[in-house]
This record gives C-alpha cells, structure tokens and sequence, in this order.
C-alpha cells in the first residue's frame, strides 16, 4: 500500500494520545472495568477491526459502500474541499474510499480476488488505524451535506460515524472523544456535572428568577411526576450559562406549564452520537426515557441542541431498542405552541437587531425542523434575514459532530470555516441565531477568527427577550 | 505548539490560545491573554476578583470552578461575569486564569 | 451472415444475460443478508413520500445542489446513459427484430444518440484522466469500465449502419463487447443500477421518516433563492 505523506495540514499525522486512558484504567473507572468504554491497547488491533467490520455492517451501510461511481460530484457539497479545492483528501468520495476500501478487500467481492482492479485496500497497524481516526474524526463534520447531493444516494455521513464507531471499540479516538465519552459514562452527562451542581445551579437559577419577577410562585421543579412536560437540557447550562434554564423557566412559568427536570436523566446531549458508539448512544437516551417513565410525563421536551436533538428525538429510540411512547419535542416546538395557542405573548419590536438564523445540520438535514424555528423568529424579531443557501442546503457551522472537543483538528477546522464565514458576512446580519449549543460554540470560533461583528444567540434567548410577563402572575 | 512572548518569555499555548502548562502562569500572562483573547485592554479590580478565585480554586482542587461557585464567591451575578469576561467563564475567565482548556463538546 | 455472428448475437447473448440475472440474483441475497435496525420511534413524515423523492432524485437536477450547479454535467450524464439504453437496446433490435432497424429514420436517430453517448463518454474519460480529485479516488475498474463502454458505443455506431454482407467486424465486436459486459458488470462498478434503489430507498425511508424528506415545494425556493424580509 502506497504511504500517504503528510496530509492537510499535518491532520492525518496527529499522534494517538493515550495519557487520560491510562490514567482511567489506573483510577479503576467502572465503565473502563466493565467493558463499555474501551480502551486502547497495543496489540492486535487490526485483526479485530477488520472482525468488526465485518460484523458491524448493515444493510443501509452495505449499500452506500458498493453503490459510488466515483463521479465527484459530492466534492463540491463539502466545505472542508470547497475551502481547499487543491486538497482532494478533503472530498467526501475520497474520505469514505477510505473504509470502503476495507470493505471491499474484505468483505465485498471484486476486491477480495483482484484487490487492485477495485482499489481494495487495508489497514495494516495500528499507525494506520490512528491515520484513519484523524482521516474520520478530524477532516468531517459529518454534517450530511454529501448525503444529501450524492445522485446514488451514497450517505457519506453515516460512514464516517461507522467507522468511528469502529474506532472508539478499539480505544483508537481523539483524547478528547475519550475524555468526553468517560464523562458521559460515568456521571451520565457530558461534563461530569455532580447531582449536588446539578441541584444547587438550579435552585440558584430559580432565585435568581424569583427576583427578577418579584414573585416566589415561580419553581425550576425537579422529580416533580405527573407533569405535561420532562424538560432535559445540555450540562453546558448547568455548567457554563444557566441563564437558558433561566430563560426556559420563565417562559413555562407565564404559560402556566406543568412540567419538572428530572433528578437523573437530564442530558440530553450524546456523545455516542459523535463517536459512533452505539451503547454510550443507548445509555444515555435511555436515561431520559426512563426519567419521563418514571415520573409519568406526557411529553420530553428538549432543550435547544443539534445532537441532542437528533439523539434524544430521533436515534436514541433504536439504540436503546425502546419504542417511542410519548411525544418528544425540541423546545423550539413548545414555543411555537405556546405563541400559537396564545399562552405566551411577545412584542418583536425586543429584538430589533438583524438576525439571521443558522439551520444546524443535525436538526435540517437529519431532522425535521426547517420551518418551525422560523415561524417563531418571525414573532420574535423586527428584521430577519435569511443567509444563502439555508434550510437543508445550509453550511455546517465547522464546528459538528464533535470537533469542539477535539482540539488536535481546530486550526483546519478554521480554515475550511472560511466558507461559513463569507456565508453569513453576506447576510448583513448582527445576529445568528441557532437552535444548537454546539453551533453556539461553533459559530462564535468562526466569528472571533474571522473577525466578524455578529454575536450568536438561541431562539429561547429571543423568545425570553421578547416575553410579555403579565404584571400579576397568576399561579 | 504555539506559543506567545511575554516579556520575552515563551509561553507555550494549545490551539485555543490556553496554557499547556498551567503552572506557567503569571500576572502579566493574565493582562497578557486578557488583551490577546478577551480584547480587555486592562482588568480592573472586578476581573481580578474573578481571576483570583478561578486560580485559588484551580490549584486547590485541580478543577475549573463552576460557574455559580464563581458567582457565589466573588458576588456577581451571572450577567456580571459575561461583562467582565465577554467569552464567558470558561472560555474567558478560565483562560486568562491560565487554566487548560476544559473538557467537553461545549 | 455467418454462424459467428449468429451464434453471437444470440445463443451467446441469452448465455451471457442468463449469467448477469444469476449473479444478480446472489448479488442482491447476499446484500439482504445484512441486517436492518427497526426505528423505535414514531414518524414525522412519510416513509412511502421520501421513498419516492429518493428514488427519483436523479430525474430531478434542480433537487439537488450539486446537480443544480452543473447542468452541463447533468445533460451528459442523461445523453450518455440514453446512449446506454439505445445500446442495450440495439443488441436485442438487431437479432429478433431486424427490420426495426431497416427503417433508416430509427437506425440514424439509435446511432445520433449512441454517436453522442460516445462523444460523452470521451468527454468523461478526459476528466477522469484530469482532474484531480477523480484521478486520487479512481481504480482501473473506473478507467477500464469507461474506456470500454467507449469503445462498445463506437461498435454500436457502426454495427448500425453495417450490413453483414460487406463485412461482420462492427457488429462481431459489437456483439462481442455486449457479452462481455453483460459478464463484466456484476462485479464491476458498472453494476451501480442495481444499488441505485437500494440506496435510493433506504436513504429515503429513513429521511421520510423524519420528515426531513421530501422538501415542501415552495420552501425549497427559498433555501435556493435566499429571500429577504424584514
């Protein structure tokens, strides 16, 4: 196999980094001991990828690694190629070729006999297994886009977080996958937030909110059953800016809702979804949907975030092999509702800043929201823009499927965010708004390093703003 | 690694600009981030109240603090901080305390 | 005509195409053998509505981005695989149905079309051998492929306006050429039309069913367009 020299930007060359691995193993970490967070050793690793492989492949995955003609035409959907058009390592054929090959020299036909002709290929060690974590972790965002202007169909996306997923069995991730993952595992949320943070931000949070509205009737319930809605957030609330639990509260508070957080199960965020392991995607979905069990909820309502959406909505039901019995909505929905039915009332003139909202892939592309969120900006906010393209055509915001957390891969992700960066210089705007926290972070590495005078903000943030409390609050 | 001078002393920084090296840190790294990355010009006695506690705390636990434990300490409300520190106390208040970048898909 | 080119262009074809349906056959068992996860949750769009869509993405250019930029690759694309479908054709006109073909209006307008399927496959075979992204992603499967099916077109051109008695060349190759792709195919990258609704439908149904599938009409217009409003 011919050895490829160092590639964008030194990223495929980034060495594997296993110093908080070891250390879990030597603390005894319970998830490390029982087997479910995998950690790397030296050994042979190859063989078991390939078995993995092998077992691992399903119908929809089989399907888009046979079925590419090599035409090209995904390499101009991507913004990684489109902001290096010398740099094919940046497409998504060539990305993707780099698990098919495998599955062609292993487990497909042609390559099996005549590897060459098809361009099988293999992985050899575990360097290769590492060029090929920094080839799927950190040169995709695994936004879809390619999926979506593939003319086979070929789902480009859903290979990168396959292979990922075989990765993270071998412990062969970025350290900060494992960093995030042995969190998630652990203490059930992304940030290892404690349940005494956990409790005392949200009895902070609601004191804070007593003051403002000058009235103790107002409550952040926690394991209260029996509610309409089991709202579950983002530990980077608890942990960075509770001002959203703040803002969600209030709102639920004048439209008169029933509804509680629970005391466990309340990340709604998902890991497993970035690094392609199914069983973290399971462990954590199933937390909320036992929580809403639990308490009896009507609904789970989720806080703004992209994976969290498509997790906890979509995903989470088949990797937790739970059927879905309640209605599971993104907040954004209940406030759509709430405006709707009159529960809430708001006066745009709040916000008179431009704003332009920011279609988060994982909600346009895998999701189902498009539409919704504009709806409830165009009751909030004076002047909105759209930016070009949006809705399911949008640009990722650079900073999905989990590269916030991988520091190794940023300054290549700032160098493709060229393309989101003239996308919403364009729109004029002085505000993005997006329905995702990781968009959040995402867009404002985007504006500081391109200097643009934007600020990023949520639709809760602007709804909030534009709330009309009335002078006597009525429970 | 990248790194910045300050009065001609490398310092080396990660690729968001926090210390490698924690241990690194002085006052003048402090003024020094503040300006590069928070576009703070100086701090005044309210953002070294903030810095001071993130620090203390930080080398006593080896944990960045949370966000209400900054509150509850220094007595600024939540909005305070985001004044004080426009990236937040993370991304802002931590790193000019020289703390390693905190973990997570923020 | 002689008994080669009868036996070619007949019992050798039928062989040759009893082969492909076979391997097909165990070509599509052996993918249904993979497993499909149920989704557990309820849907938000209709599985039979992005099915739909998906399948016909292809006939619809303005759908897809990539598509939309590049029109000229598109009208390629469409004339080179109508080429495909005359090609196809011909080798069943010629042995069953000859006086099809004696209406000189049908063999020009199957020879136009095939004549510019091959100007668009040479077209192709330049990128392929140019451009640099395709040159880094493409095995001798995507260069042998094309580089025959050229060569197939240029014998379907001129066994179209040959006559076996002043020689049987064009079509024996023609002929030739179709036998062996129709052994070729199954394990070639040629074989993507098999995979095409598989794809196609499974993409969809898992988009329908999330509603992200297909698009609602008039908002599609305005991702493209960019609308303003204050």
């Amino acid at each position: 196999m011919r050895r490829r020299k160092a590639g964008p930007s030194g990223v495929v060359e980034a060495p594997l980094d296993v110093r908080s691995q070891v250390q879990a193993r030597e603390e005894g970490l319970l998830s490390v001991a029982k087997g479910r967070l995998k950690t790397y050793e030296p050994g042979d690793n190859v063989r078991k990828f390939l078995d993995l492989l092998g077992r691992r492949v399903s119908r929809p995955l089989a399907v888009s690694l046979t079925a590419c003609v090599h035409c090209g035409l995904c390499a101009e959907s991507c913004h990684y190629f489109l902001a290096r058009p010398h740099d094919p390592t940046m497409t998504p054929v060539w990305k993707a070729d780099q698990i098919r090959k495998i599955f062609k020299r292993y487990v497909d036909w042609t390559g099996r006999v005549v590897p060459w002709w098809v361009k099988a290929g293999s992985v050899h060690d575990d360097e290769d297994l590492n060029r090929l974590k920094n080839i799927v972790f950190g040169t995709c965002s695994a936004c879809r886009r390619c999926s979506y202007n593939c003319p086979m169909g070929v789902d480009t996306a859903l290979l990168v977080r396959f292979t990922r997923g075989l990765l993270t069995e071998l412990g062969i991730v970025p350290e900060g996958v494992f960093n995030v993952s042995r969190d998630q595992w652990e203490t059930g949320n992304q940030m290892a937030v404690t349940e005494t943070d956990y409790l005392e931000t949200l009895g902070w949070m609601r004191d804070e909110l007593r003051t403002e509205l000058g009235t103790d009737t107002v409550e952040i319930p926690v394991d209260r059953p029996d509610c309409e809605v089991l709202y579950t957030i983002n530990p980077r609330e608890i942990k960075f800016d509770p001002r959203s639990i703040a803002h969600a509260a209030k709102i639920f508070h004048v439209a008169g809702e029933s509804w509680t957080l629970p005391k466990w199960g309340w990340d709604q965020t998902n890991f497993g979804l970035f690094s392609g392991d199914d069983k973290l995607g399971a462990f954590v979905a199933r937390n909320v949907y036992e929580a809403a069990e639990r308490l009896r909820a009507k609904r789970i309502v989720i806080s703004e975030c992209g994976h969290g959406y498509r997790s906890t909505r979509w995903e989470g039901y088949t990797w937790a092999d739970f059927d879905q019995k309640r209605p599971t909505e993104s907040v954004v929905i209940t406030l759509k509702r709430y405006l709707e039915e009159g529960r809430i009332a708001v006066d745009p003139g709040r916000n008179t800043e431009p704003v332009t909202f920011h279609d988060s892939c994982n909600i346009a592309r895998s999701g189902d929201l498009v539409e919704e969120p504009r709806e409830v900006l165009a009751r909030v906010c004076a002047d909105f823009r759209e930016m070009f393209p949006n809705r399911r055509e949008n640009f990722c915001c650079t900073g999905g499927g989990g590269l916030l957390s991988m520091a190794e891969y940023r300054p290549l992700r700032l160098e493709v965010a060229k393309i989101k960066a003239d996308q919403l210089r364009a729109t004029g705007a002085k505000l993005v708004c997006t329905m995702c926290h990781n968009c959040v972070d995402g867009l404002n590495d985007v504006i500081k390093h391109y200097k643009l005078p934007m600020r990023v903000v949520q639709v809760l943030e602007l709804v909030a703003n534009a709330l009309v409390v009335p002078e006597k609050s009525s429970r | 690694m990248p790194y910045i001078e300050i009065e001609e002393r490398k310092v080396e920084v990660n690729e968001e600009g926090f210390l490698t090296h924690p241990q690194e840190w002085t006052e003048e790294t402090a003024k020094f981030l503040a300006k590069a990355e928070e576009g703070l010009e100086e701090l005044t006695p309210e953002h070294w109240a903030v810095v001071k506690f993130i620090r203390d705390y930080y080398l006593e636990k080896n944990l960045a603090p949370m966000v209400r434990k900054i509150c509850q300490a220094t007595g600024f409300p939540l909005m305070k901080i985001y004044d004080l520190f426009p990236s937040g106390p993370a991304k802002g208040a931590c790193k000019v305390a020289g703390l390693p970048k905190p973990d997570g898909c923020v | 005509m002689s008994s080669l080119l009868r036996i070619l262009e007949n019992e050798v074809q039928i062989a040759a195409l009893v082969f492909l349906v076979v391997v097909y056959a165990v070509r599509l068992a052996w993918l249904f053998r993979f497993k499909v996860h149920k989704d557990r949750t309820v849907a938000a769009g209709s599985e039979g509505a992005g099915i739909g869509y998906s399948l016909m993405a292809i006939a619809m250019p303005w759908s897809m981005e990539s598509t939309r930029r590049r029109p000229g690759f598109y009208a390629q694309f469409v004339i080179f695989h109508l080429g495909v479908a005359a090609a196809i054709a011909a080798s069943f006109v010629i042995p069953y149905a000859p006086g099809f073909f004696e209406i000189r209006p049908i063999a020009a307008l199957f020879q136009a079309i095939i004549a510019a399927a091959f100007v668009v496959g040479l077209i192709r075979l330049v990128r392929r051998l140019t451009n640099p992204v395709l040159r880094e992603v493409s095995s001798p499967d995507d260069y042998f492929s094309l580089a025959l099916l050229v060569l197939w077109f240029a014998a379907g051109v001129l066994a179209l306006s040959s006559r076996p008695e002043r020689g049987e060349w064009p079509l024996i190759l023609f002929f030739g050429l179709t036998a062996f792709f129709l052994i070729y195919v199954p394990f070639s990258k040629i074989g993507h039309y098999l995979y095409y609704p598989l794809t196609r439908f499974y993409l969809g149904r898992a988009l329908g069913h999330r509603g992200a599938l297909p698009p609602a009409r008039q908002k599609r217009a305005a991702a493209v367009a960019g609308e303003r409003r204050s």
